[in-house]
């Protein structure tokens, strides 16, 4: 059985996230990209202290990307006078958000990065199918999924955690369904809101989510 | 995991040559020259595909449709599981400011899905040197639970000057060429490649029964020195392939001739095997790093050589490290092996291990 642990989603200011993070850690995180601040706070934000440690996975997703360090990158590459900042490099590669959150969620045993190729579409089907598939064979004892963007103006975070134990609070468990729900929610980045929503006023028992993409595959949520 | 997962088939174009038969061909006569790329004032080794100058996109699309053409026949739906580090950044350089990002970080994909006539469900991923073990492991996932039948998994990584400024502007590159695991070796070489095998649930030739991931988050850039995150990784891989370390008959290194990451994958190699190490083979002399796609590029490449019993040296490696007091190898083999290990050590702390067996 794998449960649902937590549902979260988060919005911060750009200007105010190292505030946020600053209060999730106690100290401010140095040369940190945004999607990393982003996938710290809202780690930390799923797991109590007590489950930290024990062997995890992140599974995120970004439609932005890291948009504006790339932009920066490339402005440097193409139109700077030297070499870029290292830094700016490194920040424009996603897949080194998991070592700098590794020190504060010493569990932390694997991280992919899956970026989005259309808007307003989400994977959230497939992180969820992995993360069941791989806490039934006990790879892990829980996976984090999250929709983390970050643009100009905004940023947003959407995050499910599983496990293969259930959390005191935990609202739902979920199973893999193999075949096609007329009813099904869409797999769009906001789909925990939407989980959410259902789970304070459920219009019926088990809720479906399934991509266009993948008509012969669901997840099916049931309140517990 | 429930069902076997099986190589079915595969297509690739690196710097070698336009298909794993030429590229095998290759490195049985040790061809491992490579050409150049200037950056600036300063010019850099680097290995390119055998492609006719033109525009990024319309060389991507020749190398796309190309390797697509070696996969066989497949069913349009068979769902894309792309692999990349640097998508299409080189195109973005080359329209120039105002550089017009799609909202959709990873656009570039549903491009590959057309070049490849492929209609399906695709899924991208971005794990930096790990990209292509990171997708290999989710489609296998999938097949193996019985949710998939097939998948095709694509690596891909083509010339663009962001990657080769941002690896230039952090010392990590070498002026010279690749020397893995050698007393000299001064940095890594890239390159680009594209590389796709097709994943199936039926029966084929050579079986992925080990592929594990992790993360060393010694730091951003390298790995622990002492090589003990590397060498749980692949000591996990070894245990779900339920099979001993001495049942590993060849190692294919990630060794890109990095001071620092090949001596942290000798000691992890040291800690896995002990004393008794199977034979050590360095593929990057001859391709590059390909980054995103060096996963899938080495893949292909090494079945291409196994399957036809022509094992080749690790070019570039003339004298041994001291510290690192391995030797990869040295001479050819027309050795008949049943079981390898491939090993990925990624830029930001990933690590994937795979086991390949061969069905008898």
């Amino acid at each position: 059985m794998i449960f649902l642990n937590a549902v979260l989603s988060q919005q911060h200011a750009p200007e105010k996230l190292p505030a946020a993070v600053r209060a999730a850690l106690g100290k401010p995180l140095r040369r940190a990209a945004t999607l990393t601040q982003l996938a710290l706070v809202g780690a930390l934000a799923c797991l109590p202290k007590e489950r930290r440690h024990l062997p995890t996975a992140l599974l995120w997703q970004s439609t932005s990307g890291p948009r504006l360090e790339t932009l920066t990158l490339l402005e440097e590459v193409c139109h700077g006078s030297a070499e870029p900042m290292p830094y700016d490099f490194l920040a424009s590669q996603p897949a080194i958000a998991a070592a700098q959150i590794q020190p504060f969620l010493p569990g932390l045993q694997s991280a992919t990065h899956f970026p989005l190729d259309t808007e307003n579409e989400a994977n959230w089907s497939l992180l969820l199918t992995l993360a069941s598939n791989w806490l039934n064979e006990g790879r892990y004892a829980q996976v984090l999924c999250a929709h983390l963007d970050s643009w100009a103006e905004s940023t947003s975070a959407h995050w499910l955690a599983l496990g293969s134990t259930a959390l005191e609070n935990a609202p739902a468990n979920l199973h893999i369904r193999t075949m096609n729900y007329s009813a099904a929610l869409p797999d769009t980045p906001d789909f925990p809101a939407a989980l959410a929503h259902w789970l304070t006023q459920p219009s019926s028992r088990l809720l479906h989510l399934q991509s266009s993409a993948t008509p012969r595959l669901a997840v099916e949520f049931a309140q517990i | 995991m429930t069902r076997p997962v099986y190589i079915a088939s595969s297509g690739l174009i690196c710097a070698r040559g336009d298909s794993p038969a030429k590229v095998s061909q290759a490195l049985w006569a040790g061809e491992c020259t490579s050409g150049k790329r200037q950056l600036g004032e300063r010019e850099f080794p680097y290995f390119s595909l055998p492609l006719s100058e033109a525009d990024w996109l319309t060389r991507a699309e020749q190398a796309v449709t190309h390797v697509a053409a070696q996969l066989g026949p497949r069913d349009a739906e068979t769902p894309l599981f792309l692999a990349s580090s640097s998508f299409q950044i080189g195109h973005f350089e080359e329209q120039g400011a105002p550089f017009e990002l799609p909202i959709a970080t990873a656009s570039f994909s549903r491009r590959i899905a057309e070049w490849m006539h492929l209609s399906g469900p695709r899924y991208s991923f971005s794990n930096a040197c790990t990209s292509g073990f990171s997708a290999i492991d989710a489609a296998r996932s999938l097949i193996a639970a019985g949710q998939l039948d097939e998948a095709i998994v694509v690596g891909i990584e083509l010339a663009n000057r962001s990657t080769l400024a941002g690896f230039a502007a952090m010392e990590l590159l070498s002026r010279t060429h690749c020397q893995p695991f050698d007393a000299k070796r001064d940095g890594l070489v890239l390159g680009e490649a594209v590389a796709a095998v097709r994943l199936s649930a039926k029966p084929a030739t050579w079986r992925i029964t080990g592929l594990c991931t992790g993360l060393d988050a010694y730091s951003t850039t390298g790995p622990d020195p002492q090589g003990g995150p590397i060498a749980k990784v692949a000591v996990d891989c070894l245990k779900e392939a339920k099979i001993n370390p001495a049942d590993i008959e060849l190692v294919k290194l990630q060794a890109a001739g990095s001071p620092g990451t090949d001596l942290a994958e000798a000691n992890a190699l040291r800690q896995i095997f002990g004393n008794t190490l199977p034979p050590l083979l360095s593929l990057k002399p001859y391709l590059g790093h390909t980054l995103g796609a060096s996963g899938i590029a080495e893949l292909v490449t090494l079945l291409a050589c196994l399957t036809l019993d022509q094992i080749p040296t690790t070019a570039g490696f003339k004298k041994v490290d001291p510290e690192i007091a391995l030797f990869p190898m040295v001479d050819r083999s027309n050795a008949h092996i049943q079981r390898a290990l491939l090993n990925l050590i990624g830029f930001g702390g990933g690590l994937a291990s795979m086991i390949i067996e061969r069905r008898t």
